[in-house]
């Protein structure tokens, strides 16, 4: 065989942070060859993003590269001159970053981002361009990654495109020197499900068209089916397992392995769970909702909305960004006011400070304060309630047995917590109160799988023992499939489709339902032949542009 | 829905004007509700009481506040804004001799501010925790905390202990054949005159206020300067750039200053005011001779018409100062402009 294009070996990184070392990486080994796709997998913490930055360059200060070797083409990268290996970025790997939006300077067009980048490459080696021919130059690349009006997209402020078309620019940026290694950081992991498939389809065409190497990092195990021919896992700082991507999904030897496999919620197949409906009486009615912002003409955000939900269900609204379905929620929990229509929530009206619904929102990294303790957190709604301290101490006890943490967690700050933890204290505070509702948006977008699973897990425990009534708002219909008893699906401000979840998803009657399903990344061969299907022509009418 | 960019600039407008009303009327009225009688301070404790009288009604003093308002309104609209007590003078003269010295030296301080806080806030955010970095924070904060007028008096000292022939008080030497320009500001007067020793002599009297002035201006922005850099230098972008070879000092002297200058130009917008306050104290040290002194003897006297104006000029340039941040910084930032226009 011969030597492959990135050779990883006996990769050591630690970190220090006030003095004290913290190792990241063990021994890593892994090899890219050339014009192959391979997938680094893991969960939050695993070290797959810093493996990727010590192949570009870009660990931070505070990085200590104690043992091993990375080499590009037979070159070893670490032992480089610094002006050696700065000339390999951009032109010998190139990396594509994950959030579109955040890896754009907003106040800088997205031409002078690509200019920049080109010049300077143009530079190193050793070429001098003039503005227009580099301008040229782009718009080419700009086509390849098919945004046809460059000039247009140069032009643009970031803030101007949308998230599709920012994704296809930071491609195009990786492209501009016809790299032999993309290594991907979650692309599309920001957007919404049909813009990440076809993000994802047009790097796929990219590797196969150009002939480089992919090296993806994620962890979505079904990305890793759609994009890699073979697949690394990584946790803790540990490859625990290597082997061509079919036979990991499908087989892998590793318990961790199997674990995460699990954790993905199926889309078709034995292991779909079917919930019961339910047949008790409705315990919030919407009818004929709309919502306006601003004025003349203002934005249509809600048309004409009507739902039901009864008591005890758990019902999705799905939906993509800007689909109006977050609109929605705030106006059933009253935190803002409907144009027009109405809402009934026939229940017993509760006490003082206490509400019927409550929310648990997407990210517990925001959601909570940074400077308040766990307990201070949970007992500003149960002093609204009017309870005094002794009382307030029982039932922050309570709460958390409820969210099953241990009572230690109360003098704790939203820092020390897991990103799964931060989540149950933030399903404790919207339980204090007491609320029959809770409006889920996103709850686990922001978490691993194997912590969403368990977070579900929580979230069905409660329903059962507290009698609650959820509405949840996500866009991961994968998660809804297994989740929800009855699913309703939006586009643009309008309920397009709603049904019970099976029958949705086994006979979805709208394209656009059609394409959203379609679009979801699954982890097997037999899911994905499952999916329904979706012409050319509906996508183009239903989905939003992101090429230009 | 996209609003014309006129509309928008036409709306901010009509605010300044309003807030211009509301200005006046503040200001007429607090002029004339607080203790003393101004007919008696401008005739002195040796005028008879029917004098006082006499005076009172050739100033309108004597007719309800609204009218005595309305009819100051109207004057001002055309140009009048009354005699003034002391000087014995219409307002606008005494205000077109002063406001010119005034302008000149805080437009100087505020280049001065620029020209070393923005520097110094990036110097300092890139050489973070290292010795530079805590000399420079030192410093701007001694800026901060210490008052002006220290600054002021102390450079004065110093200047006429050790440099002897440095001018330490007013605009220009008295020795210099200067008969004055169109502008009042000397530094234009000069320069389209040809007259560079005016120039230069200005220059050199401007230079101590300039710096007691911007003192505390400088402290504050290389603080936000830095503390901005800092934040900005953590995000995407930066990386962005960084693992696509792009050379550090672009990615800092081009991309992170532009975007690290918003905060402080905003400040710079609301350090106006503390700017024409500090103002009044520096001109008395300095003997300036500008507006801010015009208003503070107006005041002490109770110069009925020169306060008021001052307080109205005084209002003018912080509108003014303000509308030109919003305006910068809209062209700095894309995404405000889209905000304003929708």
């Amino acid at each position: 065989m011969a030597e492959p294009l990135l050779n990883v070996d006996n990769l050591n990184v630690s970190f220090v942070t006030y003095g004290r070392s913290r190792q990241v990486l063990r021994d890593v080994s892994f090899s890219v060859a050339a014009g192959e796709r391979v997938a680094l997998i893991g969960e939050t913490g695993s070290g797959k993003s810093v493996t990727a930055k010590a192949i570009i360059g870009t660990l931070p200060k505070n990085a200590n590269i104690s043992a091993g070797t990375i080499s590009f083409a037979g070159r070893d990268v670490l032992s480089m001159p610094r002006a050696e290996r700065e000339a390999l970025k951009g032109t010998a790997f190139s990396l594509i970053m994950q959030d579109p939006l955040s890896s754009f300077n907003p106040v800088f067009k997205i031409g002078t981002h690509l200019d920049d980048v080109m010049r300077f490459a143009d530079k190193r080696n050793g070429i001098s361009t003039s503005k227009a021919e580099r301008r040229t130059r782009i718009a080419a690349v700009l086509r390849r990654v098919q945004l046809a009006d460059g000039e247009r997209v140069m032009n643009a402020y970031p803030s101007e495109l949308s998230g599709g078309m920012r994704q296809r620019v930071l491609i195009g940026l990786a492209l501009l020197h016809q790299p032999k290694l993309l290594i991907a950081d979650e692309p599309g992991t920001a957007l919404d499900v049909t813009t990440q498939d076809e993000i994802l389809n047009l790097i796929n065409q990219l590797v196969k068209e150009e002939n480089v190497a992919l090296l993806m990092i994620t962890h979505n195990l079904g990305v890793v089916r759609k994009v890699a021919d073979r697949v690394v896992v990584m946790h803790h700082g540990d490859i625990i397992e290597t082997g061509p991507c079919a036979e990991i999904l499908s087989n892998p030897s590793e318990d961790y392995t199997k674990a995460l496999l699990e954790a993905v919620p199926p889309l078709y197949g034995p292991r779909v769970i079917d919930l019961p409906r339910s047949e008790r009486a409705p315990i919030v009615t919407v009818k004929g909702l709309n919502k306006i912002y601003g004025k003349r003409p203002g934005y249509h955000a809600i048309r004409d909305v009507d739902l039901t939900l009864r008591e005890g269900e758990i019902f999705g609204l799905a939906g993509e960004s800007g689909s109006g379905k977050t609109s929605v929620a705030r106006i059933i929990m009253e935190l803002s006011q409907p144009t027009s229509g109405t809402i009934d929530i026939d229940a017993p009206a509760p006490g003082r400070g206490r509400r019927l619904t409550q929310i648990v929102y997407q990210n517990p990294g925001t959601s909570l304060n940074p400077k308040r303790t766990v307990k201070q957190t949970l007992s500003l709604p149960l002093t609204s309630i009017g309870m005094d301290a002794d009382a307030r101490e029982a039932r922050m006890r309570e709460l958390l047995d409820l969210v099953r943490l241990p009572q230690s967690y109360l003098a704790k700050y939203p820092h020390e917590l897991s990103g799964g933890q931060k989540q149950r204290v933030a399903i404790a505070r919207a339980l204090a109160a007491e609320p029959r509702i809770l409006i889920l948006d996103e709850p686990t977008a922001a978490l691993d799988v194997s912590v969403q699973k368990t977070v579900i897990e929580l979230l069905m425990q409660l329903r059962q023992d507290l009698g609650l009534t959820y509405l949840m708002i996500s866009h991961d219909l994968s998660l809804m499939r297994n989740f929800c008893s009855r699913i309703a699906v939006m586009l643009r401000g309008e309920i397009v489709e709603e049904g019970v979840t099976p029958e949705v998803f086994s006979d979805p009657k709208h394209p656009y339902t059609r394409a959203l399903i379609a679009a979801i990344p699954v982890v097997t061969d037999v899911e994905e032949r499952l999916k329904p299907i979706v012409t050319e022509e509906e996508r183009m009418r239903f989905l939003v542009k992101t090429t230009a | 829905m996209q609003q014309h960019p006129l509309v928008a600039i036409l709306t901010r407008l009509g605010m300044f004007v309003l807030v211009m009303i509301a200005l006046s009327i503040m200001i007429f009225v607090l002029a004339r509700v607080v203790p003393g009688d101004p007919a008696r301070m401008a005739l002195g404790p040796a005028a008879t009481q029917e004098q006082v009288e006499a005076l009172r009604q050739q100033m309108g003093l004597d007719r309800p506040l609204p009218v005595q308002y309305l009819d100051y309104a109207n004057k001002a609209l055309h140009g009048d804004l009354g005699m003034s007590l002391v000087s014995q003078r219409p307002v606008t003269t005494d205000l077109a001799q002063t406001v010119p010295a005034t302008v000149e030296l805080v437009l100087v301080s505020v280049i001065f501010m620029f020209a070393v806080a923005i520097p110094l806030g990036v110097i300092t955010a890139h050489y973070r925790n290292r010795s530079f970095d805590y000399i420079g924070r030192f410093l701007s904060l001694t800026g901060v905390t210490i008052p002006s007028f220290l600054f002021a008096i102390t450079m004065q000292l110093v200047a006429a202990r050790y440099l002897t022939d440095w001018p330490i008080i007013g605009r220009l030497d008295h020795g210099l054949a200067w008969q004055g320009g169109p502008t009042g500001f000397l530094l234009i007067d000069g320069t389209l005159a040809g007259r560079f020793d005016v120039v230069l002599n200005a220059l050199k009297h401007l230079a101590l206020p300039a710096f007691a002035l911007s003192m505390a201006g400088i402290g504050q922005i290389t603080r936000i300067t830095r503390s901005s850099m800092l934040e900005n230098q953590r995000k995407d972008h930066v990386l962005t750039l960084k693992s696509f070879g792009v050379p550090e000092r672009i990615i800092i002297f081009r991309y992170l200053l532009k975007l690290s200058s918003i905060a402080p130009l905003t400040i710079m917008g609301l350090e106006f005011a503390s700017l024409i306050g500090n103002a009044f104290v520096i001109e008395m040290i300095f003997a300036w001779g500008g507006f801010a002194s015009y208003g503070l003897t107006s005041i002490l006297q109770k110069d009925l018409n020169a306060v008021t104006a001052v307080v109205l000029v005084a209002g003018l340039f912080f509108i003014i100062a303000n509308l030109i941040v919003d305006v910068v910084i809209s062209i700095i930032d894309p995404r405000l402009r889209r905000k304003e226009a929708r």
